[in-house]
């Protein structure tokens, strides 16, 4: 099993009442699959999914990558600053 | 190429951005600076704030910095965004850069204030007259690096 940190922003981070917390996955689980855990617990990413960037350990990182335990995992939603 | 990088709570100070652009090897220094409106539409804006994801902000306008060093002959470079309230007319976002020749001015800072506004993790949240809010959303999710890219295409 994998431990994963994910941290919500912006409206995920009101939406879903809170900005960090752990969530813990199989071991290998994808980006992917770590969306279908917390789209099934919290619907409001659900409403997001189809625009959400992960970024794991800081960086950007498609769908298709490979969670390690302890990661950070950020949920994206398109940006706006400026 | 120098650059700096600031993301801070405090106000912005244009004239340090410019003074920070100074330079003998440039002959022209374009300045953008972003400030909250007060009207979009028929939407009277009284205040923004704007939340981040810091680590990866800073990295993400470290890589712009030196993708526009990549293209164009930057000297030196600024990118600095305020995080937290910014009221009505004052600035979110400076963005600088000195070149040799204005055509490389103008157009590195123009690239460099729209990448900012669709790779950087920061979001807005207007704050309305009526004291309705909302975070406002970017068109597109930030695109994953070159790499990634060819990796996600198989």
């Amino acid at each position: 099993m994998s431990t994963i940190h994910v941290l919500l922003f912006s409206v995920l981070g009101q939406r879903v009442g809170k900005r960090r917390f752990t969530v813990t996955v199989g071991a290998g689980s994808t980006g992917r699959e770590l969306l279908d855990v917390l789209v099934a617990e919290y619907p409001e990413v659900g409403a997001y999914r189809s625009v959400i960037r992960l970024a794991v350990n800081e960086e950007y990182a498609p769908e298709s990558v490979v969670l390690s335990d302890g990661d950070e995992v950020a949920l994206i939603t398109p940006v706006s600053g400026g | 190429m120098t650059k700096k990088i600031d993301i801070q709570a405090a106000p912005l100070d244009v004239g340090a951005a410019f003074g920070f652009l100074q330079d003998p090897a440039a002959g022209g220094i374009d300045l953008f600076v972003g400030t909250t409106r007060r009207w979009t539409g028929g939407r009277e804006t009284t205040r923004l704030e704007y939340d981040c994801y810091e680590p990866l902000a800073r990295r993400e306008m470290e890589r712009l910095a030196e993708e526009a060093a990549g293209r164009w002959p930057v000297v030196r470079v600024c990118l600095q965004h305020r995080l937290g309230v910014v009221p009505v007319a004052e600035a979110s976002v400076i963005v600088g850069v000195a070149t040799p020749h204005r055509a490389d001015a103008f157009a590195a800072c123009r690239f460099l204030i729209d990448a900012l506004k669709r790779q950087v993790p920061i979001w807005k949240r207007e704050v309305y007259a009526d004291g309705s809010a909302a975070w406002i959303k970017g068109a597109s999710p930030p695109e994953l690096p070159a790499a990634a890219r060819r990796d996600e295409e198989g």
